[in-house]
């Protein structure tokens, strides 16, 4: 078990959590991390809604390599300058980049496809270890691996998805005991079945997200984008109000706004107030929705009715079956 | 639509029938919702009499119905609005024993309190008070708090009646007790509330509340000290001790009140979390009492709750 090194022992000799009728639950062994917390060793997974989550992971998981002495590999066919974090916005000098080897943009054919372009799970293993010893020689504190296996899902069948999961054990196999090289595999969720999400999502040991936009210590604001909205973790309170409503307000969607509520364990009636107030500034269609509710705050919900709230609808309850993230 | 609310003063359970059959009956004929809420043994014999009419009548017992004045303005509150357009008559007969005298006074206020709250639902209460059971002071205290009285068969204004935020400001009057020397004290002097939260959230727990209870405690005093916070005068500061079964939090500022709260302030339910007083409001739901205080020396809001086990350590 490769990812036996990343437990604490103790783990081990706690007996294994039981559901009501018995059985063993299966407890996610998988970190989650956001983007700014990935560390050498990880095998990150994101498996993104669309660009600009891409890019609010991927973007920052680059530009810090660069900032901070590591070597960036990103194997693709999009040219250096569209990729998240290099576009000319970041004003970085690519070119000066890419000459002096802290970044590596390598094309698939030679990263992973055989000569007559068929993807080569252990081709793509050999590139990933050849690059990280590269970095190593070269003095680099670490190598940041990334690419994004969403083409891989066109192909028809299930040819695949099967040759994507050998990949991903062999690339775990290279990124996990290093400690130096660190991966984030991309894979756009709307091109492969839930089915599909989940195996691929099981070959790695950390789904990395977006960096929070607010934290600290107290309440953390992180924003979701399936379904479009906010994740509300810890307390919210009349001194956290304003910045609450201010990441509130710029999760612009055509429809309803999500927040998923299951970490947030306080909330304060002026916090109310404030859901009720931003609902009403809702598209009439829309509506704010609050998934996952924990006890304490659904009980004051519930003790001054939902009726009282407007414009604020009961989303999906807790506990809820582990998502895919 | 104005409403209209009844105190029937009767003996006995013949007595009694005599006068709910027919009102709840009228109120089949009209259309209207019809609620009987009841103690267990008037329910009974109720829905003997009543038995033709099937479910059309919406029985309640006065037991799980009554245990907390200003929620069950809020009960009554929502079967108003959920039977809307239709309106309401119902029988509402509370519960008068096993309340401490405070408690009571509560109650007696609550049945002021219902002719403002439900001033325009045009609904109907008739409020049966048993004359052979029920202490002279409560039947008093009906004449004054229902603007009709219902006795032997007729309905007559009452003489006794008080205007609702009079009889209020009667019941506010003279009611702070001491606070002991020995009271925990946190001062609040950082607009950030998370101390203050685990500070009563501890406490509430080493009293033995509930989970839930503490909760609303926590939730209950973190807004009224974010409330001295934005509109009193520091300091501020909290005072938690324990009283009997109660654990009683208090939070004041040095601010002067003028022209100090109003009776009702945080008894009317509000229509929406965005409307002004739904704070204060909440406040009444989560705990057990809030009384509030505006004096020269300032501001106090007191919040008591009752530990669920009361025999548990006293």
């Amino acid at each position: 078990m490769r990812w036996a090194s990343k437990r604490p022992a103790a783990a081990y000799a706690e007996p294994i959590p039981l559901r009501p009728d018995g059985q063993a639950m299966e407890t996610p062994w998988f970190d989650k991390r956001h983007v700014s917390g990935v560390r050498p060793g990880d095998h990150g997974w994101l498996a993104y809604t669309g660009p600009e989550e891409r890019d609010r992971v991927i973007g920052p998981f680059v530009r810090e390599g660069l900032e901070t002495n590591e070597k960036v590999v990103y194997i693709t066919d999009v040219p250096a300058e569209h990729l998240p974090g290099l576009q000319p916005r970041h004003r970085l000098d690519v070119d000066a980049l890419v000459r002096s080897g802290r970044l590596r943009v390598i094309s698939r054919q030679d990263a992973c496809l055989d000569r007559g372009g068929a993807f080569e799970p252990a081709k793509m293993a050999d590139t990933i270890g050849r690059e990280v010893d590269a970095a190593f020689e070269q003095d680099f504190r670490a190598a940041r691996v990334t690419t994004d296996y969403s083409w891989l899902l066109h192909e028809p069948g299930p040819a695949g998805l099967r040759r994507m999961l050998g990949c991903e054990h062999r690339v775990g196999d290279a990124v996990s005991p290093s400690t130096m090289a660190m991966a984030v595999c991309q894979i756009d969720s709307r091109a492969c079945t839930p089915d599909q999400l989940i195996a691929l999502r099981d070959t790695h040991e950390v789904l990395v997200e977006v960096n929070p936009e607010f934290y600290d210590g107290i309440l953390k604001i992180v924003r979701t984008f399936d379904p479009d909205g906010l994740r509300v973790e810890g307390e919210l309170d009349a001194a956290r109000h304003s910045v609450f409503a201010e990441q509130l307000s710029r999760v612009r969607p055509g429809g309803s706004v999500h927040l998923d509520m299951s970490g947030l364990g306080f909330i304060d009636l002026g916090g109310l107030h404030l859901l009720a107030k931003h609902a009403t500034r809702l598209p009439a269609e829309a509506s704010l929705v609050l998934d996952h509710l924990s006890p304490n705050v659904k009980s004051v919900i519930e003790t001054v009715g939902w009726h009282r709230l407007p414009g604020l609808a009961r989303g999906r309850e807790l506990p809820e079956t582990e998502g895919i993230a | 639509m104005t409403l209209e609310h009844k105190a029937f003063l009767y003996g006995g359970t013949e007595d009694f029938l005599s006068a709910t059959v027919p009102y709840l009956e009228s109120g089949l004929e009209r259309e209207q919702a019809v609620i009987a809420v009841a103690r267990a043994a008037n329910l009974s014999a109720l829905r003997d009499v009543l038995a033709p009419h099937g479910d059309a009548i919406l029985y309640i017992d006065a037991a799980g119905f009554y245990e907390h004045p200003v929620r069950t303005l809020r009960d009554y509150q929502t079967l108003v609005r959920e039977s809307a357009p239709r309106t309401i008559r119902a029988l509402a007969e509370p519960v008068w024993d096993g309340w401490d005298e405070r408690q009571t006074l509560e109650w007696i206020r609550y049945e002021s309190l219902i002719n403002v709250v439900f001033a325009d639902s045009g609904a109907s209460a008739l409020c049966p008070y048993d004359t052979e059971t029920l202490p002279p002071r409560i039947l008093n205290e009906a004449r004054r708090t229902h603007p009709v009285l219902h006795t032997a068969g007729r309905d007559a204004a009452s003489e006794e009646y008080v205007d609702p935020v009079a009889f209020g400001s009667g019941c506010d009057r003279g009611m702070r007790s001491h606070r002991p020397a020995g009271a925990d004290y946190l001062p609040i002097d950082d607009s950030d509330l998370h101390m203050l939260r685990a500070f009563v959230g501890e406490r509430a727990g080493k009293h033995g509340l509930t989970g839930q209870q503490a909760q609303n405690l926590v939730t209950a005093a973190n807004e009224v000290a974010a409330n001295a916070l934005q509109h009193g005068t520091p300091p501020v500061g909290l005072w938690i001790w324990q009283d009997g079964p109660d654990l009683v939090c208090e939070i004041g500022d040095n601010g002067f009140w003028r022209p100090g709260p109003d009776p009702l302030t945080g008894f009317i339910p509000p229509e929406s979390a965005l409307q002004r007083g739904f704070g204060l409001w909440t406040v009444r739901l989560l705990v057990d009492l809030m009384e509030l205080q505006a004096g020269w020396d300032g501001t106090f809001v007191r919040l008591r709750v009752q530990c669920a086990a009361p025999d548990a350590g006293f």
